[in-house]
Order: structure tokens, then sequence, then C-alpha cells
């Protein structure tokens, strides 16, 4: 089970502090090697992203991860983190940031970043993500427990 | 090299040169997200015939770094 906020013009670290608090848990905060936030009492998990002037968040009960990002088109990226067969179904921006959403929103479920090797992520083997389309903007959520909460 | 890097990072990032610095901070002064920093990643690797590794990206934070990196990678 997940839930996913959406604010304007705040930072990560306010809307992060502004939902735990509502949780009672913001006291918990640690971050791993990586830089992975998470809490200390493993009973909520958590993770972040940021695409101007946008920040999501999800809270689950399971491991979770999320990006956001403009809708766009970036073909050395391209090149660089997707597969041959990836490469072959990019056709547009949406579909780029859609590949692109998905293999950040997954590393970051892992909680190593880019550390992990965007390439290494093949979208087309993994399945199971959460795609929204906000304004111009993919959102992808990857996780354990992929049934949203009701709001 | 220096100046050449800086004129790469500012076409990229489509910011006047003027506002990067040898100790200017990619996340924390330029506020470059991911995307970005992937971006960069692919031009540096492009212009100077090199591999960035995954696992090296997380420790280039800085343009002195950044600098420092592809200088070793180039010797």
């Amino acid at each position: 089970m997940y839930k996913l906020y959406i604010e304007k013009d705040v930072s990560s670290n306010e809307l992060l502090k502004k939902v735990l608090t509502t949780l009672n848990t913001h006291d918990n905060l640690v971050y791993n090697e990586y830089g992975k936030p998470y809490l200390k009492r493993q009973e909520i998990y958590f993770n972040i992203s940021h695409a101007k002037p946008y920040t999501v968040l999800v809270i689950s009960n399971k491991e979770i991860g999320v990006d956001i990002e403009k809708i766009t088109m970036k073909d050395k990226v391209m090149k660089k983190v997707c597969t041959e067969e990836e490469k072959k179904l990019i056709k547009t921006e949406d579909d780029f940031t859609v590949m692109w959403v998905k293999k950040e929103s997954y590393v970051k479920y892992i909680g190593v970043g880019l550390s992990y090797g965007l390439k290494n992520v093949d979208t087309l083997k993994i399945n199971n993500f959460i795609i929204k389309k906000f304004k111009d903007y993919y959102i992808a959520i990857y996780g354990d427990d992929l049934e949203e909460e009701e709001k | 090299m220096k100046e050449e890097i800086i004129s790469l990072i500012a076409s990229v990032l489509e910011i006047p040169e003027e506002n990067i610095q040898e100790n200017t901070n990619l996340v924390n002064d330029l506020g470059l997200e991911s995307l970005d920093l992937v971006d960069l990643v692919a031009a540096f690797e492009n212009k100077y015939g090199i591999e960035i590794l995954d696992k090296d990206i997380k420790n280039l934070q800085t343009v002195k770094d950044i600098i420092l990196y592809i200088e070793k990678k180039n010797v």
C-alpha cells in the first residue's frame, strides 16, 4: 500500500518533514551510505523526487522508489542508459521520459541511486511500475506493494 | 582544461559560464538533478573519449572533482 503526495514550491525536506510530522515519525530519519533517507523504525518506507517546481513523496508499508521528470528528450542520455532493445522502442519524448523515470524509480527503490548503473535496469524485463502523467511530467513508482491507498 | 570543462558544463546546462567556478558544487550550487548529471557525464565521455563509471558519478560533486577525474583518465 502506498500514498503519493505532490506539492509545488516546497523543498524535499519541507514536504518530508510535514508528512512525517503528521505520522509522528520525523525524529527517526537516517541516511544510508548512498544518501537514501530511511526511518530507523521500519514500519514506514518513503522516497522523494523533485522536478522544478514539484516535489513528490511516496509513503508505503514496504520498500518503495519514486521519480518525477518533466517530459523531455536527451539523446546522449538515451544512448548511455538504455539497452539496445529499449532504444528501439523510444520514438517520442514521452517514451524517453517514461523510460527514464522507470529506471530512476527502480534504482531509488534499490537504494543505491546512479551507482547501480541505469543500463542495468532493463525496463523490458522489470514489470509492475506504476506510471502517472501529471501535467507535463511523468511519475514512476516501483515497490513491493503498489496498491494505492484511497485518499 | 579548466576553462574547457566550465564551458562544456555551461553549454549542457544552458547557464552562464560566470556562474561556474572550480569549487562550484553541481547539486548544491547549480541544483543539478540525476538527468542533468547523466547528460553532463555523457557530454564529458563524448568530448574526451573516456568512460565515466557509474560508481564514480557520486564522487563528482564539484567542478574541481570533474577536472581531476578527467585529467587522471586522460593520462
